[in-house]
């Protein structure tokens, strides 16, 4: 597999604070991987997100990108590989329309206009959100609204997209047809995907769960292993997944194997129980 | 207290040639010390029904009555105190309404406009700051030294210190992480307990399910269900025009009886679905 | 919120949206200017007739004028009365104390009514017709030449349109916190000054607040999509002039030829 990512040694910690927020943290991210961190509130993962793309500037260590380190020179050249979408999506609209609002990253690069024309439409057809170009933000949903900050991420053609908790406000609703559509544009557009979150649906869509605590990693496997841990994961910020909560609960009467089965495999091994009476 | 809606219409811009319905001919009962939940989709109007009941908004048309109070079209904007005092309300995000230099003052702010002496309003701060689940050290701090999760509970604290009756939740929970949502709905829960009416606007069916004695479906300004959330959930009309989802142990079972197990009346907690699946397993 | 009108656009297609933003903005100017060239009931006559020509174009509910005046109603009110009642006049119809009441009072006054009437009704016309946005490129684009002189305008339009695209979250917002402290029991607009002046500060402090926030987080935001400082941008939006423009510049040409004329007459 292939780098995107590659941090070390990374230290932060806040001007008016004694508590480092990231405490020497080392981590290596994949070419169109799909990677959630998740972590207590305060646990330093939306500190790390702004460290990715160089919007504060490190103690120490370093954050490679794409085989390039971030420095002063080329911090712009470096952050166009990267998008964030970020959690609340009154405050990340800049244009007073959607299509302003998917053309602003791209009227930063001085592109021509003709050019970015199609661009916009483009980045709007991906997200399905071409018939609302010409509308006013206000009248959009919060799904809406967070689809229309997808595109103009997508619009400037990032290799990694950072998901900073931008599902958390949205009604379930939304956030379905947000993930849904993170999912597919990973898989076409060969994209990176970080999402940081403590929606627990969220993590199964990923192929690798970091955890932090304190600023440092605690935990970094694949979701079957993290879930393992049951109960314990609220000490992360994560609910316990809903199979294995139910597990729990038959587990008295029923003969179950050990180990965290998702939804779909429990469903297998009741339907077994239940045929072979 | 009891609450009850009668044809309530609710018109913003009720004046200007754009007129735009919020509540379409609500009639609706709330019992009094119940657990109600209002569930329906973003803009259903969910928050516009909730506001009429402490006299945030009134109807363009229809009446509802709030303990011996009735609110019409008509009624004063004057001498609302004694009906908010018993009509608490915790707004979406509600951190955004402190203001205060210590976590005191913000509590004991609304105690004080309801007529509270001073030395009342301390002590209700300073018996709330636990309940909510902080320490007594928090009282001097400024509030907007605190986290996110830490404001939404000081101002939880802020509205439960008047000693509301009834209390109103526009989704109390958005935003917090996983722990700090079950602390606060079992405080919730935990208050009606105690005698208290609560009224929560959610998206979360499962809070629904766990927490909730009633529940009302609203989509685009009707009411179009109401009653147990056992037979609300069971509603396979609103189930099939998309006007509800179901929680999750309901999803379950309508997934499991694709094959060999059946049920009659789907199970809407995770303790009922393990019961049935138990039941159905071993044949007893 | 909702009830000021002027100041507010409303969705439409008829031809005075499709005026090109600059000349509308420029012309409503121009216009508001002329009125003041009118001197007699026939020049005034002429004057309504076109912007109520205007209003008919824009295909927009007659409502939204009237509204549109409410706001300013009492400012009418008291102007017009002070004209009819204070007008010195050497044939005064009516005469007490310091009040006069005559013809020429009665005439300036009612010219003085129109002369409200027409600028409200054509700079309602311009905002109901334009986004705000169209406005702030006008401005924009007029003030181009003292880019010369190094005055930020591309920042300055750039600062302007944010502005005008979070005075609805900033409206959202007051009225929610309003809300939230009206149910932790406070009364605006009772009691005396003082008291009323003081019910405001749990509204400015979390407003302040928040508009920090949002705006903290919308420059973290910008910065992610790559946002310097101004230079080097291209632009999205462009202003078309056309030939509907030029023919509404002559329209407005032969107005004021045709006013001076009647003027004089």
């Amino acid at each position: 597999m292939e780098k995107i990512i590659s941090i070390k040694n990374l230290n932060y910690t806040y001007p008016d604070s004694k508590k480092p927020a990231i405490n020497n943290l080392t981590v290596d991210i994949y070419k169109n991987e799909w990677l959630s961190i998740v972590g207590k509130n305060g646990s330093g993962k939306s500190t790390l997100t702004k460290l990715i793309d160089g919007l504060i500037d490190a103690d120490s260590g370093t954050v490679e990108i794409d085989g390039q380190e971030i420095n002063e020179e080329n911090i712009w050249e470096v952050r166009t590989k990267i998008g964030i979408v970020f959690q609340n999506p009154d405050h990340q609209f800049v244009g007073a329309t959607v299509e302003d609002d998917v053309a602003f990253g791209l009227e930063n690069q001085g592109m021509p206009r003709e050019q970015m024309v199609k661009e916009v439409d483009h980045a709007l057809e991906l997200v399905g959100m071409h018939d609302f170009k010409k509308r006013d933000p206000q009248t959009l949903s919060g799904g809406q609204k967070q689809r229309v900050a997808i595109a103009g991420v997508l619009a400037t053609k990032p290799r990694i997209i950072i998901m900073d908790e931008s599902t958390s406000m949205l009604d379930p609703e939304g956030r379905r047809t947000v993930l849904n559509l993170i999912q597919n544009l990973r898989q076409q557009q060969d994209l990176t995907i970080i999402s940081i979150t403590h929606d627990i649906s969220e993590t199964e869509l990923s192929q690798r769960i970091v955890v932090l605590n304190d600023g440092q990693i605690v935990r970094d496997d694949i979701p079957k292993n993290i879930y393992n841990i049951g109960t314990n994961l609220s000490k992360f910020g994560l609910e316990e997944p809903f199979s294995d909560e139910l597990m729990s609960t038959l587990r008295d009467s029923l003969e179950l194997p050990e180990g965290y089965l998702n939804e779909e495999e429990l469903m297998k091994q009741l339907w077994k129980l239940r045929s072979n009476m | 207290m009891e609450i009850t809606f009668e044809h309530v219409t609710h018109s913003y811009d009720a004046n200007s040639p754009i007129a735009n319905l919020g509540l379409d001919d609500v009639s609706l009962k709330i019992d009094d010390k119940k657990f109600t939940a209002i569930v329906g989709q973003t803009g259903s109007g969910k928050s516009t029904l909730v506001r009429h009941i402490n006299a945030l908004l009134k109807p363009t048309s229809g009446k509802l009555t709030v303990g011996d109070r009735i609110i019409t079209s008509e009624t004063n904007n004057k001498n609302l105190k004694p009906l908010r005092k018993k009509v608490g309300m915790v707004f979406q995000f509600p951190e955004s309404q402190l203001f205060e230099e210590t976590v005191e003052k913000d509590i004991m702010f609304g105690p004080m406009n309801f007529g509270f002496s001073e030395s009342e309003a301390k002590d209700a701060a300073h018996e709330m700051i636990e309940l909510v689940g902080l320490s007594k050290d928090y009282l001097q701090k400024s509030p907007f030294d605190l986290s996110g999760g830490q404001m939404r509970r000081v101002a939880i604290a802020g509205v439960l210190a008047s000693n509301p009756e009834t209390i109103i939740l526009d989704e109390p929970t958005a935003g917090l992480d996983p722990v700090g949502r079950h602390e606060i709905m079992d405080l919730f829960k935990n208050l009606q307990s105690k005698g208290r009416t609560i009224i929560l606007i959610t998206h979360n069916m499962d809070d629904v399910a766990n927490y909730a004695d009633e529940m009302a479906v609203m989509s685009q300004g009707k009411l179009v269900a109401s009653g147990l959330p056992s037979d609300v959930f069971n509603n396979q009309e609103l189930l099939e025009n998309d006007l509800l989802t179901l929680p999750q142990s309901a999803q379950f079972a309508q997934s499991l009886a694709q094959k060999y197990f059946q049920f009659d009346k789907l199970p809407i907690t995770i303790d009922e679905l393990s019961a049935e699946i138990k039941q159905q397993v071993n044949g007893d | 919120m909702n009830k000021l009108i002027m100041g507010r656009y409303l969705p439409g297609d008829s031809l005075i949206y499709q005026l090109d933003p600059r000349g509308k903005f420029l012309l409503t100017f121009y216009f508001v200017g002329i009125v003041f060239l009118a001197n007699n009931v026939a020049s005034y006559v002429f004057l309504m007739a076109f912007v109520l020509f205007a209003v008919y174009l824009s295909k927009i509910n007659f409502g939204f004028f009237i509204k549109g005046l409410r706001p300013i109603f009492w400012l009418i009110l008291f102007t017009v009365l002070l004209q009819l009642f204070f007008t010195p006049s050497t044939h005064p119809i009516w005469h007490w104390g310091f009040l006069t009441l005559s013809k020429e009072g009665m005439v300036i006054a009612s010219y003085i009514f129109v002369r409200f009437v027409l600028i409200i009704f054509i700079s309602t016309l311009l905002t109901l017709t334009t986004t705000p946005i169209e406005i702030s490129d006008s401005i924009e684009s007029i003030l181009k030449p003292l880019k010369k002189v190094n005055f930020p305008v591309t920042q300055v339009a750039l600062m302007l349109s944010i502005a005008l695209r979070f005075v609805p979250l900033l409206v959202d917002e007051t009225t929610k916190i309003m809300d939230a402290q009206r149910a932790r029991g406070v009364d605006f607009g009772e009691g005396g000054l003082i008291k009323r002046i003081k019910s405001f500060v749990p509204i400015l402090i979390p407003l302040f607040v928040s508009s920090f926030s949002i705006a903290y987080d919308l420059a973290i935001a910008m910065e992610s999509r790559g946002y310097k400082d101004g230079e080097g941008r291209s632009k999205y939006r462009v202003l078309k002039w056309s030939r509907r423009d030029n023919i509404t510049v002559l329209v407005m040409l032969a107005v004021t030829i045709i006013l001076l004329f009647i003027r004089s007459y």
